[in-house]
């Protein structure tokens, strides 16, 4: 798109001679006459690396001594350059060929070579973007700002830093950044991250390992051990040999249980081995699921499911649920919303007729799919359990907050 | 001869390069009763733990022969999404749609609760930090969280720009995939602050992302996305010279054309522990093995009857687990009653896995 701009305005023109042609055809015509052409036969090449391969190997010249480029301004009548038309000029002669141009036609300074820096801007584009995102990171978290405003910063920044003609032959610095973004490119506020190798520590220490066997506090154990073999319905699985022959048995933790226990069967705990094929175990499960009001599977129409669908109202603030106090976001609607509808994806067009079988480029075929009926899990905890889950994510909030505070 | 022993052997070469129906790939026994969402094989043993659309995460034992066994499951108020296993093969996590990240330890048979997240937790990935260990949670509410598992809060917090829809783990190198294609590479000795934030390089969603190594040396990951395509990305831009795409999982759109108009979403992508070497599969039901360092194909599958939601690789590269299950690609009206549903172990050989050489 660029280029096409710049032919208007500049036409095609020959590095070595800078004289200016219709069209770059002719300008290769003409290259070939006047400057590829070997001084000792009538051979003419479309390079002047074709030219100097051509009198080394056909007229046995040393390659330090060839001839100069024929018919070329002084300076530019060596092989280093390896122009094809308009193809290999290097930029700062672009340029520097642009703002005489440009005196000439009587513009202003970068009416030409306005397409040239917004490629350099292009280049340089995600680091701006990538910074952005940083420093809107904990604005973010905290007002749930959108991301629109990011977009034009970057531009318009860029603009006026790459719009100097001058920089012409400076893209390539600009682009280093990324490679290792020094720690001065972070955004004021945020907490310096540690040097990379070096860093501080990640994780606050743990204690090596797990309590031994035990939940960790604050969470519900389901009532009941996990039964081994599944529920009502389900055929039970065979209690397996215990491990079978040759194959690793799974290492002793720190918190297995000792004793004659065969090693790798896991399921059942000690107290009912290899327990009867019919589970009676299986209805802890049911009680576990009923009560957390789970939009089971087999009623698609279960009632939480059904009475949430029902309400078409946005998912931001619902003054019907009494419990939680926290942003309402999380009461799920079995509903699609983009959180940030002005960044609407759009899929690419194909170049040619092509059946994309997945079409939807905001959202996943999992997310589709856990909004179904029968899929949907409302996340509305109105049981017994809800205290303490209403607390869980409230406590978490704030300590998001403050992770980026 | 033992079913799985074809890594070791080289005996069975030459015909390695198309499924051959002499060795057939052996079905799991009792899978779950809706789709297969993940597979996860433990880092210890031939343990395959598998995550369902049916709510339940099942534990499998797979013997030599390739014969399986179910152990024990458990289960989540909403479909699991997502299922791993620490390193000592000792406790299984799984997230799922319920909001709720669970961890099943399998010395004592109990399942509970260790995360929480305001929406669907997508990804869920044993963090092996040198000393502990951290389960790493990825949700569709815009955050990573890493749990220690001793308290029911996370120990950190990371906002993404946008849904976490994938995320892989090589220590210490940890790459994300975000809807609207964000891609934030992480370094996990830093975990809180994305080493580097970029676009993806496919114009299409990402759909998975995998590591295929964490030394820092040349680290890098995969790409997969809707639009049957999968990009090999370095991390550092020293080797982005060896970054490159390609396109699979597509079809003719008529027998007679060469159009490969059909695209399909890569579902998944699985490197090889010991080889290097990876698989994808997709919803076309095919599956493949690429060397992306010969840039070559070393197998194709016989099409499967129905999509391929996942796949893994056990702990030594020997079986090759995919589930062949519906994965929604064709929305609620794709998803009939006799679909198949099933996981198939696949004893992989040697050449089919191994790099090639460069020519």
């Amino acid at each position: 798109m660029a280029k096409k701009k710049n032919k208007q305005l500049i036409r095609p023109w020959c590095w070595y001679c800078e004289r200016e042609f219709e069209d770059e055809k002719v300008l290769m015509q003409h290259q070939k006459a006047k400057h590829f052409k070997c001084g000792m036969c009538p051979r003419r090449l479309n390079t002047a690396g074709g030219l100097a391969v051509h009198i080394q190997q056909v007229h046995k010249l040393e390659p330090d001594n060839l001839p100069r480029i024929e018919n070329a301004l002084p300076g530019r009548d060596g092989y280093e350059v390896e122009i094809f038309g308009m193809q290999g000029i290097p930029a700062p002669d672009v340029a520097d060929y642009k703002r005489r141009k440009e005196i000439e036609l009587g513009l202003a300074a970068g009416t030409i070579s306005q397409p040239q820096p917004k490629r350099a801007k292009i280049e340089n584009r995600p680091i701006a973007e990538d910074e952005l995102r940083r420093q809107l990171e904990e604005h973010k978290a905290l007002m749930g700002h959108n991301q629109a405003e990011n977009s034009t910063a970057p531009e318009s920044s860029s603009g006026a830093v790459y719009g100097a003609p001058q920089t012409y032959a400076a893209p390539p610095a600009p682009a280093a950044p990324p490679v290792v973004p020094p720690p001065g490119m972070l955004p004021p506020g945020m907490p310096p991250p540690g040097a990379f190798p070096g860093g501080p520590p990640p994780f606050p220490p743990f204690m090596p390992g797990f309590p031994p066997g035990g939940p960790p506090p604050g969470f519900p154990l389901p009532p009941g051990a996990v039964p081994p073999f599944p529920p009502a319905g389900m055929p039970p699985f065979p209690p397996g040999p215990p491990g079978a022959p040759g194959r690793p048995p799974f290492p002793p933790p720190p918190g297995f249980v000792p004793g004659g226990l065969p090693p790798p069967g896991f399921g059942p705990p000690p107290g009912v081995p290899g327990a009867s094929p019919p589970r009676p175990a299986a209805p802890h499960f049911v009680p576990a699921q009923m009560h957390q009001n789970q939009a089971s599977p087999p009623p698609p129409s279960s009632t939480p499911g059904a009475s949430q669908p029902a309400t078409p109202a946005p998912p931001p603030q619902q003054p019907a649920k009494p419990e939680p106090p926290r942003p309402q976001e999380p009461v799920r609607q079995p509903k699609l919303t983009l959180p940030n509808p002005s960044l609407a994806q759009t899929n690419p067009e194909f170049k040619k007729p092509t059946d994309l079988k997945v079409k939807d480029a905001n959202f996943s075929p999992e997310e589709r799919r856990a909004i179904h009926p029968k899929y949907f899990y409302s996340g509305v905890d109105t049981s017994q359990p809800s205290s303490s889950h209403a607390e869980e994510p409230r406590g978490k909030k704030r300590a998001r907050a403050e992770d980026f505070l | 001869m033992s079913f799985f022993s074809g890594a070791s052997s080289t005996t069975v070469g030459g015909t390695a390069n198309t499924s051959s129906a002499a060795e057939k790939d052996v079905e799991v026994v009792e899978p779950p009763s809706d789709s297969i969402s993940s597979l996860s094989f433990s880092g210890q043993a031939d343990y395959l733990a598998v995550g369902s659309w049916d709510n339940s995460v099942r534990i499998y034992e797979v013997n030599p022969n390739g014969q399986t066994q179910g152990k024990a499951m458990y289960q989540h108020q909403g479909p699991v999404l997502d299922v791993c296993w620490n390193k000592e093969g000792t406790k299984i996590f799984s997230g799922g749609a319920d909001n709720a990240g669970r961890m099943f330890d399998v010395t004592t048979g109990q399942a509970a609760q260790v995360a929480q997240h305001d929406a669907p937790v997508k990804v869920a990935a044993w963090v092996d930090v040198p000393g502990a260990g951290i389960l790493a949670t990825g949700s569709w509410d815009k955050t990573i969280k890493y749990w220690d598992l001793r308290t029911p809060n996370p120990v950190a917090t990371v906002q993404l720009p946008e849904r976490c829809y994938t995320f892989d783990i090589q220590y210490p190198l940890m790459v994300v995939g975000t809807a609207e294609r964000h891609i934030q590479i992480f370094n996990l000795s830093n975990p809180n602050t994305a080493y580097k934030t970029m676009t993806s390089p496919l114009k299409w969603q990402t759909r998975v992302i995998s590591c295929f190594t964490g030394s820092p040396a040349n680290s890098g990951f995969a790409v997969g996305s809707v639009e049957g395509r999968v990009a090999i990305q370095y991390v550092e831009d020293k080797d982005s010279q060896s970054n490159f795409s390609f396109k699979c999982h597509r079809r003719d759109s008529s027998p007679n054309s060469k159009d490969q108009a059909l695209v399909y979403s890569v579902n998944d992508i699985s490197f090889h522990p010991v080889h290097g070497t990876f698989s994808t599969c997709g919803s076309d039901g095919t599956i493949h093995f690429w060397d992306k360092d010969a840039r070559t194909r070393l197998k194709s599958f016989d099409p499967a009857p129905g999509p391929i939601a996942t796949t893994a690789f056990n702990r030594t590269g020997n079986i090759f687990a995919y589930a062949v299950s519906y994965d929604w690609s064709k929305g609620h009206s794709g998803m009939t009653p006799g679909a198949p549903n099933k996981i198939m172990l696949h004893s992989c050989k040697d050449d089919e896995v191994r790099k090639r050489q460069r020519k």
